[in-house]
């Protein structure tokens, strides 16, 4: 009693002391809960960051797209005539004042960049080859602070001067080509253009290593036909998860098309969301079997203690300290119970990261344990601790001392 | 300064209710003055536990007067009446009667912690005064459970006085002792009856320290039967 703390927590302190066994079982049984929480959760996060992160390593935030032609009947509904409206095939068209709607988002507080593309269908010819490919007009400095291009290059370096043109690895083998190669690009209706290839990249999808041509704005422009103009805008954002809001703001006031990658990859975003609820789910049973655990171990110490409960309320202690002599301890256990989970949780992944590997060895993904994590879990087991003693608290304070000390 | 320490007037106690209840006391006129050193004798089943509850205000009375100290109970709700009876009343009971979480001093201290709320250097020096009065000055670091049945009780004691009450009520308390260990507790009592005039009411089987002390109360089926002062 060396510290000066209140009377509850010297009892509650010394209550568990005393019944070393019984609280060292159930503080581990709470230590093991918390860790499959908190392990759980470091996996989790670790995980779907990993995903999203490399989903969006070739994907713009927020795409702006001109407004899709639609079809205007003069007869609007004469009710005899027979009409069939046929859907506009979309001609690649330019977003109107497109330099002064790129500063003005530039100076969105949400917006980390901005980079203009023009875009649109061509063919990569060499030799006896040809592939249908996607020509992207960049700016390159802007492009690769929304899509990291630099750092994702095998080869070369990212230059796009007039007659340059950065390409995918999978382009490249199909093509047989390599840095310093040449290259034609040919569009349908008959221009093209001879590039030299300065750069390979890999992007970590096929697909797009195979697709995606950059070359420089202009160049694009020009091949293209839409000179002066660029056929999307991309963005990047600070927070990720505002990319639906922010698109539909910027729909609203621009009058674009704003595709957001939340809706663009709908089903990978369901799927996130489900493995997330799912998860909540099993935290939520693993709280409640530690938080039954805890009470079943209190009421158990509430019965073994009932002369002393007595006798304490002989000498003048009220139930409301009696109540809180046992909530304290179930809180105590909790959080230290959550220290050692936390300890747990961490060698497990530490653990996990030395054992799952990437086949050519390197970390599969990374996984940190923040100590927001770790306070957080500590904070929830307390509560749920003193939660779980609130039964067990109330039959100590209501203990009637007379049979308490007859016992 | 009031003169009764105790004052009870028709108290009546029933337990249980409609055709089950039965009244275990029935009409109790008591009084004790301070410094009175009384024996409560009577069969089992007679109502001294009962009696003895009542007065320890561990419960309450059916009917009927209980003064403590001047101050009168049915005034009082719960939470004042658990304060009255932390500050004015002792208790020794006749076994187990320390919590083994603490040493024989933390003990001593309880009663003052639970009134006060946090320790200070104040209760630690009275629980040691007292525990050198009843002779474990040297044993106030011990554990309450590795002290023998005697010391227990001495350390009880010295706890039960530690709020210096008004009236300390021992239930049996030498009950469980050997004769040398319970004349020692006995002695301890009468000696702080003498020197500090603390108000002593011990319900006790043996006729042997009965008749030790001033006064005997004789309780059979819930009347006092006889109450004589001896000299």
């Amino acid at each position: 009693m060396k510290a000066w703390l209140p009377f509850e927590w010297i009892a509650a302190w010394r209550f568990l002391r005393e019944g070393r066994m019984q609280s060292l079982l159930i503080i581990v049984g709470v230590g093991v809960g918390v860790a499959v929480i908190v392990f759980m959760s470091a996996l989790l996060s670790g995980l779907q960051d990993n995903l999203i992160k490399r989903t969006l390593s070739s994907q713009p935030h927020i795409t702006l797209l001109p407004v899709e032609e639609v079809a205007r009947p003069q007869q609007a509904s004469a009710a005899n005539t027979a009409l069939r409206l046929q859907k506009n095939a979309q001609r690649l068209r330019t977003i109107d004042q497109w330099q002064t709607l790129r500063d003005r988002l530039q100076g969105w507080p949400e917006i980390a960049a901005v980079s203009p593309v023009a875009s649109g269908p061509a063919f990569a010819i060499r030799g006896e080859a040809s592939k249908a490919i996607t020509v992207l007009g960049i700016e390159p400095e802007r492009y690769n602070r929304v899509i990291a291009l630099t750092e994702r290059l095998t080869a070369g370096q990212l230059r796009v001067g007039a007659g340059e043109a950065v390409i995918g690895i999978e382009l490249a083998k199909d093509l047989g080509a390599e840095v310093g190669d040449k290259l034609r690009l040919s569009v349908a209706d008959g221009r093209s253009e001879t590039l030299t290839i300065t750069g390979l990249f890999d992007l970590g999808n096929k697909g797009v290593n195979a697709r995606n041509v950059y070359v420089g704005l202009r160049t694009a422009q020009s091949l293209l036909d839409l000179v002066g103009g660029v056929s999307s805008i991309d963005l990047a954002l600070h927070d990720l998860d505002l990319a639906e809001q922010l698109a539909r703001r910027i729909a609203g006031e621009t009058g674009l098309t704003a595709d957001s990658w939340i809706k663009t990859n709908a089903q990978f975003v369901t799927a996130l969301t489900s493995q997330r609820v799912s998860s909540n789910v099993i935290r939520f049973f693993i709280a409640l079997s530690v938080a039954f655990g805890i009470a079943s171990v209190l009421v158990v110490s509430v019965i073994q203690r009932s002369k002393e409960i007595g006798i304490l309320r002989a000498m003048g202690a009220t139930q409301a300290q009696m109540l809180r002599i046992f909530l304290l301890q179930g809180g105590i256990v909790g959080f230290f119970g959550s220290l050692l989970g936390s300890l747990l949780a961490w060698s497990l992944l530490v653990l996990w990261q030395l054992l799952a590997r990437n086949p050519d060895g390197t970390a599969m993904f990374v996984i940190s344990v923040e100590p927001g994590l770790v306070l957080t879990a500590a904070g929830g087991a307390s509560v749920v601790g003193i939660l779980a003693a609130l039964l067990p608290a109330r039959r100590a304070a209501q203990l009637d001392p007379v049979v308490a000390i007859r016992g | 300064m009031q003169e009764h320490v105790l004052h009870l007037q028709g108290i009546r106690k029933c337990y249980g209710s409609g055709d089950l209840q039965t009244e275990i006391l029935h009409g109790i006129d008591l009084r004790l003055q301070r410094g009175e050193f009384a024996a409560l004798i009577g069969p089992s089943g007679s109502g001294k536990s009962t009696l003895l509850n009542l007065i320890g205000l561990l419960d309450r009375p059916s009917s009927g007067k209980l003064e403590i100290d001047g101050e009168d109970i049915a005034r009082l709700d719960d939470a004042e009446l658990t304060r009255l009876r932390g500050q004015r009343i002792g208790f020794v009971f006749q076994h187990h009667n320390l919590i083994p979480a603490f040493t024989a001093e933390e003990n001593v201290a309880m009663p003052m912690l639970v009134a006060r709320g946090r320790p200070d250097r104040d209760m630690f020096e009275t629980a040691g005064r007292l525990l050198e009065q009843v002779g474990l000055g040297e044993r106030k670091q011990y554990l309450a459970n590795r002290l023998s049945g005697g010391q227990q009780q001495r350390v009880a004691i010295a706890r039960a006085l530690a709020m210096n009450p008004a009236l300390v009520l021992a239930d049996e308390p030498t009950g469980n002792l050997d004769t040398h260990s319970a004349d020692e507790v006995f002695s301890l009592m009468r000696e702080f009856n003498r020197h500090q005039a603390t108000t002593f009411l011990i319900v006790t089987h043996d006729p042997r320290l009965a008749a030790r002390c001033d006064r005997i109360i004789e309780l059979i089926d819930g009347h006092i039967a006889a109450d004589s002062q001896l000299t």
